[in-house]
């Protein structure tokens, strides 16, 4: 997509100054509409073409825009990097009907049938999609149920088998994780190189070839690599740059020794491997952490028990540019724990052990599981390596299990087609063990990945997901901006194009600083625009995380923007609450609060030229029913006292680093 | 259905009685008739064997296959009474996993590669599909509901005396407030106008005349004058364009058309008769519509 290209339309330049009174006389005389018209039926970079043919017009002088071929993102592209469908075993065994086809489909702004029978649609298309199907089993419930013979002969496979025939579905699923997480699985679970594997995967090939339209919609060919070692959550998605004719070349790497490994060093292996063998460019982003019970982020390996060295951290970083922050298995961003003082951090928490619920959580896990312990812990192991092993940017994502990417609060289909919208759903037990329970309004409806791409293709996205320029939302698209440099002015926020100011002053969010000219602080451009269709914003946060003389990490928020005429104090701090209109009765809010945009220039009051450091800033929006207000007020049920009915959702973006 | 009869316990433990009644009966009339046969084909015989050898990697040894075929004999008793016993009949899972093998034999079926006649033929049929959508280029000059928040109104009719008898070469920064993804949009699909300020803005925006001044436009934003420099209208691309687009239609409407016509032609065997109950429906007819066919129990 470059069609969205911000130029000026004149190439007189009488445009840059003053109007006043006589604005409709003066000018009229030396516009000429631009020479060229765009074929409309054609994707090519506009940008240049208008250059080109604005130089040949106007031979003596350079383009009027400076940036007319610079071609930087000028459209945050909205999409989900992580959805599941019935290829995915787990998602099979809770009754997901539709495939990869339908899920891209629903992406697209198609109405399908949910699996529950339920008519289903997004408000408005996303702009790219990745199926990200387990790499372990794929295929795995479709050969289950035409009972496999080979399956069949395994004493698991026979007991599934009938619990499903038995009604008993779900207990069966749950069962199949479980023995997943045990790594205790029958002979004949499909694994590369079997014919039921190799369906499988050709077919999530084929439904991303078939939907992928580039300039329009990006259908991203990838899978997820479910390590799951005792239960405690390592997965990661995987994603090509490519097309199917390489992708078809290898099989996705799987966990269950001797093919696989739930090892991450393996994973990055693979990768390494895949990329060499087929000339494929892949990349990788782990979610999830808040269910690792403090093995997602380590300091020292769970496989080893040694302490992380240079090799790991350079294949993590190097194969590992992003983390899925927000999805609906909880939010992922901190933890009231781990940042006291954020009085934003109870957010979506999912906190009470592991992924299945086997090994309850203890404090001391926190640390290695949220996005902001690891981006501050990077930093001290940055120190110590010479390689930062956790810089990572943000997005969200839903890791919905039903096809359906549907996490807006009153479009929320749920994590599985059991919990698709009924009246029960919320009362429903989501997780239920000996040791804890998490009920079904536990569910958050989160999120996707905005990317800063400059067209929407396969290439441009994965390349922005390379540079890290993105942002992670738990649902909303409100449109945020941030770069971070030595120069930027309070003026700047008044500047008519903050994009070109921003790109031509600093480095967008996901980018590096370093070499801090003497006597000078890192100031910062920031801005946030309301989702069109949703709520206004509350504030604009600028969080920073350094490494302190002592050798320990610092965190500091600091609210930069506010909306109404509430006050920053002489702490960065505006301790004033927004308020709140939501009518959780009706599940209505109005927009009498928050502001609809916020542009501001930001400098650290407080920055140390020989400290590490990472910046990256955190939207508000005003409270908003959540979708559990939703559900009671379409069913009319009452939900339990302890679950939540407003939300107030978020951006958090890529982090820009200083390196002294 | 909900008929108070079904929760009465009495009437259920009489339900009960009758069926496993009847299933005794049934099994045991048949144990005076001949026997059913059950034949383990060579052909059986040697699927069981290479599934095993899949496993194993190795053949079976006579002992094991004898296991499997004993295995497969009291599998195949089971299942024929059990059918016969109806319990195949209530069972969600069965019941959706053989209609998917349904639905997927009917694709199977469905499928050949297309000609090149009969794509272009689909292109011609379907051209709102394929059509590219009408693009614009536009500049704006925007007021911000933020930034005037009392003053919006006044500003805007001030605004719009202004405008009224400007052209397009108007300084658009000088008079308006500066917004976050600039004034000057190129070659912009009505989609794209959507994704940015809402629906409503990008409908006036395909309605509105080029060249002139235009507005106020509202947006959740605020107002926006808009100035269209040029008009694109959407057209039908050639096949070649669009060839892989339209063969994934083709193929995706020749599967739905397939299954719909399987669905049809068996479902003219069955009259349906569905007895819904109507304190139910009443209940979950609220605001929103919910797909009808889920909350229907067909009676057989």
């Amino acid at each position: 997509m470059t069609m969205l290209i911000l130029q000026r339309r004149s190439f007189t330049v009488l445009l840059a100054a003053s109007l006043a009174a006589t604005l409709a006389a003066t000018l009229a005389a030396n516009f000429s509409m631009p020479a060229f018209a765009a074929d409309p039926a054609v994707n090519t970079d506009i940008g240049t073409l208008d250059q080109e043919t604005a130089e040949k017009a106007f031979p003596a002088k350079p383009p009027y825009s400076p940036y007319a071929g610079r071609n930087f993102p000028t459209r945050p592209l909205f999409g989900d990097t992580h959805l599941h469908t019935s290829f995915s075993m787990d998602a099979g065994a809770f009754g997901a009907r539709l495939g990869p086809k339908d899920a891209y489909r629903f992406a697209k702004g198609e109405e399908v049938i949910a699996s529950s029978g339920q008519h289903a649609k997004l408000s408005r298309p996303l702009d790219f999609l990745v199926v990200s199907d387990h790499s372990d089993g794929m295929g795995f419930f479709p050969q289950l149920m035409s009972a496999d013979p080979v399956l069949m002969a395994t004493s698991q496979g026979r007991k599934w088998y009938d619990q499903i025939n038995s009604g008993k579905g779900a207990q069966a699923a749950i069962d199949i994780i479980t023995s997943f997480g045990r790594g205790d699985l029958p002979k004949g679970f499909p694994t590369p190189g079997t014919p039921a594997y190799r369906s499988a995967w050709r077919e999530t090939i084929k439904a991303a070839e078939e939907a992928n339209e580039p300039g329009r919609f990006t259908a991203f060919i990838g899978y997820e690599w479910t390590s799951n070692a005792g239960g405690n959550n390592l997965h990661r998605n995987v994603i090509w740059r490519d097309n199917g004719a390489k992708a078809s070349l290898i099989e996705p790497f799987t966990t269950l020794p001797p093919l696989g490994s739930p090892n991450p060093r393996d994973l990055w292996k693979w990768m390494a491997m895949c990329e060499e063998k087929t000339g494929a460019e892949i990349l990788a982003l782990a979610h999830n952490g808040n269910l690792s019970n403090g093995r997602m982020f380590p300091i020292v390996e769970s496989f080893t028990g040694k302490r992380i060295d240079r090799e790991y951290a350079e294949n993590r970083t190097r194969w590992e540019p992003l983390y899925e922050a927000t999805q609906i298995k909880g939010d992922g961003e901190t933890h009231p724990f781990l940042s006291p003082n954020d009085e934003f951090a109870n957010f979506e928490r999912w906190d009470k052990g592991n992924l299945d619920l086997t090994e309850l959580k203890k404090p001391e896990m926190l640390e290695f599981e949220y996005a902001r312990s690891a981006l501050r812990n990077g930093l001290k192991m940055e120190a110590e390596l010479g390689v930062n092993p956790y810089k990572f940017g943000l997005v969200g994502s839903t890791d919905s299990h039903t096809g359906l990417t549907a996490v807006e609060e009153d479009n929320f289909f749920g994590k599985t087609s059991s919990s698709e919208p009924s009246a029960e759903r919320a009362t429903h037990p989501f997780v239920k063990t000996e040791k804890a329970l998490i009920m079904g309004w536990e569910q958050t409806a989160s999120g996707y990945a905005a990317v800063w791409a400059t067209e929407n293709t396969r290439e441009a996205i994965f390349d922005a997901m390379k540079r890290r320029e993105t942002y992670a939302t738990t649902g909303p698209r409100m449109i945020v901006r941030f770069f971070g440099g030595w120069d930027f002015e309070a003026s700047d926020a008044n500047n008519r194009m903050p994009a070109r100011i921003g790109y031509t002053k600093g480095v967008p969010m996901g980018g590096d600083l370093s070499n801090a000219p003497k006597g000078k602080s890192p100031s910062f451009l920031v801005a946030a625009l309301k989702d069109p269709i949703g709520a206004n914003l509350d504030r604009i946060q600028v969080i920073k995380g350094w490494l302190g003389k002592d050798g320990q990490t610092q965190e500091r928020i600091f609210d930069v923007a506010v909306s109404g005429d509430r006050k920053i104090d002489a702490d960065g701090r505006s301790k004033t609450p927004v308020g709140n209109t939501v009518d959780v009765a009706n599940a209505t809010w109005t927009n009498t609060i928050g502001a609809g945009e916020m542009i501001t220039v930001w400098k650290d009051p407080d920055f140390d030229p020989a400290l590490r450091a990472f910046y990256y800033v955190r939207v508000i929006e005003i409270p908003t029913p959540r979708w559990t207000a939703y559900d009671a007020k379409y069913f009319g049920v009452t939900m339990p006292k302890e679950a939540p009915m407003t939300t107030t959702e978020r951006a958090y973006t890529s982090p820009i680093w200083y390196t002294p | 259905m909900r008929f108070t009869l079904l929760r009465e316990p009495l009437f259920q433990f009489l339900v009960l009685g009758a069926g496993l009644f009847g299933l005794f009966h049934l099994v045991d009339s048949r144990k005076a008739e001949t026997p059913a046969r059950i034949v383990v084909s060579s052909a059986r015989i040697a699927n069981l064997a290479d599934g095993f050898a899949r496993t194993w990697q190795r053949p079976p040894g006579s002992e094991e296959l004898q296991g499997l075929v004993d295995d497969y004999i009291r599998d195949e008793v089971f299942y024929r009474e059990g059918r016969a016993a109806g319990l195949d009949r209530d069972d969600v899972i069965i019941r959706r996993r053989v209609r998917q093998k349904m639905e997927f034999s009917a694709e199977d079926a469905s499928i050949p590669e297309p000609s090149e006649t009969q794509l272009a033929a689909y292109l011609e049929a379907n051209p709102e599909r394929f059509k590219t959508e009408d693009h614009f280029s536009f500049h704006q000059v925007f007021l911000s509901a933020t930034r005037r928040a009392a003053t919006i109104d006044g500003d805007s009719k001030r605004v719009a005396n202004a405008l009224a008898g400007a052209d397009a070469a108007v300084d658009a920064t000088a008079i308006g407030d500066p917004f976050l993804l600039g004034e000057e949009f190129h070659a912009v699909s009505q989609n794209e106008v959507a994704s940015v300020f809402g629906d409503g803005f990008a409908k006036r925006i395909s309605m509105i005349e080029p060249g002139r001044w235009q507005g106020p436009i509202p947006s959740s934003f605020g107002q926006h004058f808009v100035y269209i420099s040029e008009r694109i209208p959407g057209s039908l691309p050639p096949l070649d364009a669009v060839r892989q687009a339209v063969r994934g239609e083709w193929s995706n409407a020749r599967r739905l058309e397939a299954e719909q016509k399987l669905y049809a032609s068996l479902r003219e065997r069955y009259e349906i008769v569905v007895e819904m109950p109507p304190a139910k429906s009443a209940q979950i007819d609220k605001s929103r519509q919910i797909d009808k066919s889920a909350q229907i129990e067909t009676s057989r």
